[in-house]
């Protein structure tokens, strides 16, 4: 019981993170109209920006998790003239050369991250972010600082995005371009620009994301962004491409799940678990458990 | 009737828009004065479509020109042009179904926010109907509250030309005639109109002026009176 209490804190906190990504990742799916399967590893390019910065002041947290989240906006906001390049240039929306384009960025990323920082070798994150002293302990259970604020954090960032989309004028023309691109062009809601804007979001959401993961994970390697880019396309199919209540529901759960198989099983069949369910479920329901908004 | 005295609100002039190798508009001249109702007939495939969304902006033209209100806008992104006056109630109606009534009419003041509540209590004065369902889902409304809805989120953009594509298309013949009937209290009120429609006798019941489309050229305008008794017309519109 005490495992399973454990197990279920430790993946509802990396669940959320999961969360935070799919969600990011629908963000741009409905409103830029791009696949950006990448996206996780600009997340892990902001976590190396991080800790450059928190090597550079002295551990300043404030200037560190500052340069993250800038950063990450930064970069979202530099990739999508390439992306709108793109897609203006096949005239129609090409969702398909926007993916070949995410794939391209994301093993650039890849490769300066392993050739530049810290000689490829994974970068840890000091105790000031990360720190590994539990809040609280009894028998097995122990809560990390880092696992309270990615709930807490995820939380409040997943509803301000609703309250974005269902309160606010940028919101409703999100959904409205979601919905049917044409039709919002017809009633003048500028496209690219309003793609703009989601690019800037997901780059909050991704900034968010990066402190987060530097607090619960505790380091990043180059290769942490492709690990993570594939369970969030896999989180985004499972519940359906661009369903971003589903993504809530999977994200934890895949969470969980992952937890749960690495206190009772081991951590390494945790991956090969994750995918062996998406199988299943694109079999059993190619648009997903919770319906594709595609 | 309007003079050349008066100026064009919109005046396009021999206008040609293509996809690729196709010619959906050919030479294409036409003018709107204030205060009038204008309306294209043409049969599906004439090009009524793609010369409407041409206005817009959603099209470039390949040659020709579109002035509208004393402005070239040929080129001119859409979303410009709206926050300039112009609106389409597209083909379909084309509102967002998922999106509440509330929603979707304030998506038609996406570019002109400052006055959004006394538009919308003008719309729902026009239209008492969409405030009783402002919380309802557009999919389930029936076809012709549909329509109202697309007009009264083109109404939302305080427009000085509201195009109308083809109202009537898969509407109960009864539901027309009121829709056409608000399309003519609108223009009694001051609300410049251009209408697309297949429906030629209905439609020009209600109009000023009319041009008829044929494979992407003018065929043939004048008054609707005119066009209403013209032999031609008679025989290829309105089954006579």
């Amino acid at each position: 019981m005490q495992v399973f209490v454990a197990q279920l804190i430790n993946g509802l906190s990396l669940g959320s993170i999961y969360v935070l990504l799919v969600t990011g990742f629908n963000l741009l799916l409905l409103v830029a109209m791009i696949i950006h399967f990448s996206y996780p590893q600009v997340v892990v390019f902001s976590m190396y920006i991080i800790w450059v910065v928190l090597q550079l002041t002295g551990n300043n947290l404030f200037l560190g998790i500052a340069a993250g989240v800038v950063s990450s906006i930064c970069l979202n906001l530099l990739s999508a003239p390439l992306f709108q390049k793109v897609m203006r240039k096949r005239g129609e929306v090409d969702i398909n050369s926007t993916m070949v384009l995410s794939l391209g960025i994301g093993m650039i990323i890849t490769d300066v991250l392993s050739h530049t920082f810290n000689k490829g070798l994974p970068v840890a994150f000091p105790d000031q972010l990360a720190s590994v002293t539990p809040l609280l302990r009894v028998g097995l259970i122990s809560v990390q600082v880092g696992q309270v604020w990615s709930l807490g954090v995820g939380f409040v960032a997943v509803s301000a995005i609703f309250l974005i989309l269902y309160r606010t004028r940028p919101g409703r023309a999100f959904r409205a371009i979601a919905e049917d691109p044409n039709g919002a062009r017809l009633v003048g809601i500028p496209i690219l620009r309003t793609g703009l804007a989601s690019y800037a979001l997901s780059g909050v959401l991704g900034g968010v994301t990066a402190v987060l993961l530097a607090m619960v994970l505790g380091s990043a390697s180059p290769g942490l962004g492709e690990q993570v880019a594939h369970k969030v396309l896999a989180v985004s199919i499972i519940a359906g491409l661009g369903n971003l209540a589903g993504g809530l529901v999977v994200g934890l759960a895949l969470g969980v799940l992952e937890a749960i198989v690495q206190g009772y099983i081991s951590g390494t069949w945790s991956n090969a678990i994750a995918f062996v369910i998406l199988l299943i479920v694109i079999l059993a329901r190619p648009r997903g458990l919770f319906g594709s908004k595609l | 009737m309007p003079s050349d005295a008066r100026e064009a609100l919109l005046s396009v002039d021999h206008l040609s828009v293509s996809y690729g190798h196709v010619n959906a508009v050919k030479d294409v001249s036409l003018e709107v004065f204030p205060g009038e109702i204008v309306v294209l007939i043409g049969a599906n495939g004439a090009g009524k479509t793609t010369l409407l969304e041409s206005v817009l902006g959603i099209n470039a033209p390949r040659s020709g020109s579109i002035v509208f209100a004393g402005r070239q806008i040929g080129g001119v992104a859409a979303d410009h042009n709206v926050r300039a006056g112009l609106c389409l109630v597209p083909e379909g109606r084309g509102v967002f179904a998922s999106m509440n009534v509330l929603d979707n009419l304030l998506l038609g003041a996406h570019n002109n926010m400052r006055n959004v509540q006394s538009s919308l209590r003008r719309v729902f004065e026009w239209f008492p109907i969409l405030q009783k369902r402002r919380k309802q889902i557009a999919r389930t409304l029936s076809g012709g509250e549909r329509q109202m809805l697309a007009i009264g989120r083109a109404l939302m953009s305080a427009p000085r030309l509201i195009m109308v594509d083809e109202p009537s298309l898969g509407l109960a013949p009864i539901v027309v005639n009121d829709i056409l009937a608000i399309l003519k209290k609108l223009n009694s009120e001051g609300y410049t109109i251009l209408l697309s429609e297949q429906n030629a006798n209905k439609a020009l019941k209600c109009a000023h002026r009319g041009y008829v489309l044929e494979t992407g050229s003018v065929a043939l305008s004048g008054s609707a009176e005119r066009l209403l008794t013209d032999p031609g017309v008679r025989e290829a519109y309105l089954g006579a």
